[in-house]
């Protein structure tokens, strides 16, 4: 029986990270994962790959709505829809060997099969043909994720009622595709094939796109959504889901209360995630989940059980993968003996539609619930050197900023390179900036980021340059 | 009648709109000012408030571009009954708000023209230690109240000293920037540089002076960022000195920020070492900002086993010295006896009342044991005396210190004339000098000469203890506290409520015959309170 000092169950972000960190902290360390692949859903069925197809469809769609503005003739523009889920494969494929290298530097043992207890010092992996192993660990990292929802009347046959996995498999391009929910999966996978020529229905039961993030930019994104051609019906709800075979037929309950049908070729159910424990045998650690399937945990990620750490998606808060990696860091720099730090309000939730969206901090709503005394500052896109020279209008930089203090409580953006922009929000809240601060740091010029300086102007004492 | 609604100006190089989104649909009934659309410039979005209450009847659409004058949409007003608004009244309400949006930025334009601070002169007034008592010669920082750069006004209180005797405040000296030369915990001697101050005219740098706080702050908070003063982040760690700091068992409160605003940097971090007393009260502060509400991990939960390093204070480093010193350097011993309470507890039932009314101050136990110890001393001279050399030095008044806990650590001031005073001038005495104790602004007069000492150790539930001698007394007595005992009266048991008191003395100038003969005087006058008034 192997013997070692941390035993991780699931290779996704949070387990793959939450290993190579215990590795180079100098800890024995084995790592185990029911697929054949290292990664977990992030790297195989979420975020890489659903990326992968959102830059794609993104360029065909450019090629046919932008590229003649640019001076850019082409004709006979087709989308190979097979081709495009091949790159996606092969994207998928180069970084989840990424991951095996990564393993192999650090030293780590990789275990393929189902991870389960025995005891809580041990862990039985079961592999594909059946045979076990037994591995004899001092401390465990539970990281197994999540799964996609399943609507009780809308189970997946994977066929016609599908999830996103199955959504990011298609061999063809769908004429019509019903989408069950108007948050970011759904967003982002009905973008993509919006894009590239399917009619795409939203079916939300909220009255609001990306619910959980700042009014404003579900507000903004719902505008976004319909300029790309989405037909969105929020507050409704779906009542009925049938596979008709070559078709799928929705029945859904609208705003008015009028029962109506909508046929498709497929009906994507994207409403939401729930922490994935089954086969874990958690009780024979003496570890039981709760009725929403997560494990619960201490201010420092440990169980109820003291050698068992759990991180990511089977615990509480956010399901990101990069909530996931700083927990991984978190548990392994706990066990061994320091004491790491995680800022769970500044960690940026982020959605890959075009425009992108990104969040960080308080939004508005929260702020108002609180009673907190605020003001905010925004800045257009469209008033933006950058963004006209890209052609890249849509958008805004919203800052909310205490009143008195003028810190920076929350930064949101809709727009071109949101994502990546967002990371500047969190340093600037890390360090507890004022939006003044913000608004007197050089910002190169032409870039996206000065919408972000020019917001904190606005936020500071409406004075922005540019509008 | 119908009322058109057209885009409306919205500046100066905007031709035209879009149709972002209609808020409300063709023919619902729209209050005045009520938002029914969003329109978009190439420059921003905007809300378009319904002029009057009505039927709208939308004449663009969604994603239509439209040319600002052109009608956007009517609003029925006759759909509503007789309240109808004319339109003249609507285009009155539209002027008003175009007004309402350009006065702001006229206000702004004026007041940030405007802020006069205080000048510097040039002339730079260095502050010393003064001197604080005859036989103290060095002082400690205990805290600076301003930093570095701060303006101070003549007479504010810029910081806090030690000496072994007593804590003082620090007054500035003149109008001005404070350059700071000892830092916190410094030990300085009595003459030595503490500080300068940059003198400056033309008083305190204001917040605004004028009434719209909007437009000037930029101006305001900048320059008091730079002062250095406190702001939301001073404390602030960052995410990299955060983690050292934990790992160190520092609190962050207790680390000076060298970064922007006092924000603690890693280096900062760093070079933070474990020192200050203030960590387990603060350690539990909540940032103010509502950012970090989210619980930062606790320490491991299978049981605390941390541990502080904390500077003694100077006053406390003293006392310990002396402590130590009159252990070796005198005979000390303690005899005891015991009081019955019964009758002071009596009186004090009796008369609490109307002494409080009279003199407005409570009958405690403190007056009659003074009054007593007065009385006693009197008759046993050599328990009020001290040795100074080869000389016994009497004194024929009572001046009486009283030990009192303060936060700071155990402190003795001195009620004068003690055999002087009667009850309520004894009470009225105490309670003055407690309270300079427990605010830490007793003097070090009020500190110094007395010729002996009383301790009540009864008040924290201490029913024996040999207290040390306050040198260079040479006697101290010790009070307890009160509890009930079987004690034999008349050949009879009786319960009763009993001090144990103690009188630890220098048997090298007290004999054994007179220290016992004291606390039996002690007890007799208190077990029959009427021989205080008799003086037998």
């Amino acid at each position: 029986m192997s013997k070692y000092d941390v035993t991780v169950i699931g290779s996704g972000p949070g387990g793959y990270v939450a290993a190579i960190r215990c590795a180079q902290l100098g800890m024995k360390t084995a790592i185990i994962e029911k697929y054949d692949t290292l990664g977990g859903t992030c790297l195989n069925v979420g975020c890489i790959p659903s990326k992968a197809l959102l830059d794609s469809s993104e360029h065909y769609h450019n090629a046919e709505t932008t590229f003649k503005e640019h001076g850019i003739n082409l004709s006979n523009l087709k989308v190979d829809i097979k081709q495009m889920i091949n790159r996606k494969a092969d994207v998928v494929k180069q970084n989840v060997e990424g991951i095996a290298y990564l393993m192999k530097k650090n030293k780590i043992d990789v275990h393929t099969g189902v991870g389960s207890f025995k005891d809580k010092n041990t862990v039985v992996v079961t592999k594909s043909d059946g045979k076990k192993e037994e591995l004899s660990t001092d401390k465990v990292i539970i990281a197994t994720g999540s799964k996609p929802v399943e609507l009780p009347f809308a189970k997946f046959d994977k066929k016609r009622v599908i999830s996103s996995t199955e959504a990011l498999e298609l061999k063809e391009v769908p004429k019509n595709l019903i989408l069950i929910g108007g948050g970011v999966i759904g967003l982002e996978l009905g973008s993509v094939y919006k894009r590239i020529g399917s009619e795409v229905t939203v079916i939300e039961f909220m009255d609001s796109l990306i619910p959980t993030m700042d009014s404003t930019m579900g507000k903004e994104m719902k505008k976004s959504m319909k300029k790309l051609g989405m037909d969105l019906k929020l507050k409704h709800k779906v009542t009925k889901v049938e596979n008709k075979g070559k078709e799928v037929e929705v029945t859904f309950e609208t705003d008015k209360g009028k029962e109506e049908t909508i046929k498709g070729d497929y009906c994507l159910v994207a409403v939401g995630r729930k922490p994935y424990t089954e086969g874990l045998n958690l009780e024979a650690a003496g570890l039981k989940a709760d009725d929403k399937g997560r494990i619960s945990v201490d201010d420092n990620l440990k169980t109820e059980v003291d050698n068992i750490y759990a991180i990511g998606d089977v615990v509480r808060g956010a399901m990101l993968a990069h909530k996931a990696e700083e927990e991984g860091v978190f548990v392994a720099e706990t066990m061994a003996g320091q004491k790491p730090h995680i800022h769970y309000k500044l960690i940026p939730n982020v959605v890959y539609t075009w425009p992108e969206v990104a969040g960080v901090g308080h939004t508005e709503e929260e702020l108002k619930e609180k009673g907190t005394e605020y003001k905010t500052g925004s800045f257009p896109y469209k008033a933006l050197g950058r963004a006209r020279a890209s052609g890249d209008m849509e958008g805004l930089v919203k800052v909310i900023a205490d009143k008195k203090t003028d810190e920076i409580l929350g930064i949101h953006i809709i727009g071109a390179r949101a994502a990546d922009m967002i990371a500047a929000g969190v340093t600037a809240m890390e360090y507890r900036a004022s939006a003044e601060d913000v608004s007197r740091m050089s910002h190169a010029h032409p870039t996206y980021m000065e919408a972000v300086k020019e917001a904190c102007l606005a936020a500071t004492d409406n004075r922005p340059i540019h509008m | 009648m119908s009322l058109e609604i057209k885009v409306p100006e919205v500046g100066e190089s905007i031709t035209e709109v879009t149709i972002a989104s209609w808020l409300k649909k063709d023919g619902d009934f729209v209050e005045q000012d009520e938002i029914i659309a969003e329109l978009e410039s190439d420059k921003a979005t905007f809300e378009l408030p319904a002029e009057v209450s009505g039927v709208l009847k939308i004449k663009a659409q969604e994603d239509d571009t439209v040319e600002v004058g052109a009608v956007i949409c009517e609003i029925d007003e006759d759909a509503k009954s007789s309240e109808s608004k004319s339109e003249g009244k609507a285009e009155d309400k539209k002027e008003e708000k175009k007004e309402d949006k350009s006065e702001p930025k006229e206000e702004k334009k004026e007041s940030s023209s405007s802020g006069s601070g205080p000048k510097k002169t040039g002339e730079v007034h260095e502050m010393v230690v003064p001197t604080v008592g005859e036989s103290i010669t060095e002082v400690t920082i205990s805290s600076w109240l301003k930093s570095d750069g701060d303006y101070v006004e003549m007479d504010e209180i810029i910081a806090e000293v030690e000496s072994d005797k007593a804590t003082f405040e620090l007054p500035a000296e003149a109008n001005g920037f404070l350059q700071i030369v000892a830092q916190e915990d410094d030990t300085i001697e009595i003459g030595a540089t503490i500080c300068k101050i940059e003198v400056a005219e033309g008083g305190a740098p204001s917040e605004s002076s004028s009434s719209d706080k909007s437009s000037s702050k930029s101006d305001s908070s900048s320059e008091s960022k730079e002062d250095g003063k406190e702001t939301y982040a001073t404390g602030h760690a960052s995410p990299a000195a955060a983690k050292i700091l934990k790992e160190k068992g520092i609190d962050a409160s207790n680390v000076k920020g060298s970064g922007k605003d006092g924000r603690i940097t890693k280096e900062d971090a760093e070079n933070a070492e474990k020192q200050s007393a203030k960590s387990s009260e603060k350690e539990s502060k909540p940032s103010d900002s509502g950012i970090e509400t989210e619980k930062l991990p606790s320490p491991d939960a299978s049981g605390n086993r941390e541990q502080r390093k904390e500077k003694m204070s100077s006053l406390r480093k003293t006392v310990a010295k002396r402590l130590v010193s009159v252990k070796n350097e005198t005979a000390m011993l303690t005899t005891f006896n015991e009081v019955d309470m019964g009758p002071i507890m009596e009186i004090r039932k009796k008369y609490k009342e109307q002494f409080k009314e009279k003199y407005e101050v409570g009958l405690g136990f403190m007056s009659f044991f003074t009054k007593a110890c007065t009385l006693a001393l009197k008759e046993f001279p050599a328990v009020n005396a001290q040795i100074d050399g080869n000389e016994m030095v009497y004194s024929d008044y009572v001046d009486m210190s009283i030990a009192v806990s303060s936060p700071k650590g155990l402190v003795v001031p001195v009620i004068r004339n003690a055999e002087k005073l009667s009850f309520n001038e004894v009470e009225g005495e105490v309670i003055r000098l407690a309270k300079k104790a427990r605010d830490g602004k007793l003097s070090i007069d009020e500190m110094t000469g007395g010729t002996f000492t009383i301790t009540n150790g009864g008040i924290f539930g201490s029913m024996l203890s040999t207290p040390i001698i306050n040198a260079p007394q040479s006697a101290i007595l010790g009070m307890h506290n009160i509890v009930e005992r079987p004690m034999a009266v008349n050949g009879e048991v009786k319960i009763k409520p009993i001090m144990y008191v103690a009188l630890s003395y220098d048997h090298r100038i007290i004999d054994g015959k007179e220290s016992v003969s004291f606390l039996v005087r002690v007890k007799e006058l208190l077990e029959d309170p009427t021989r205080l008034l008799l003086g037998i």
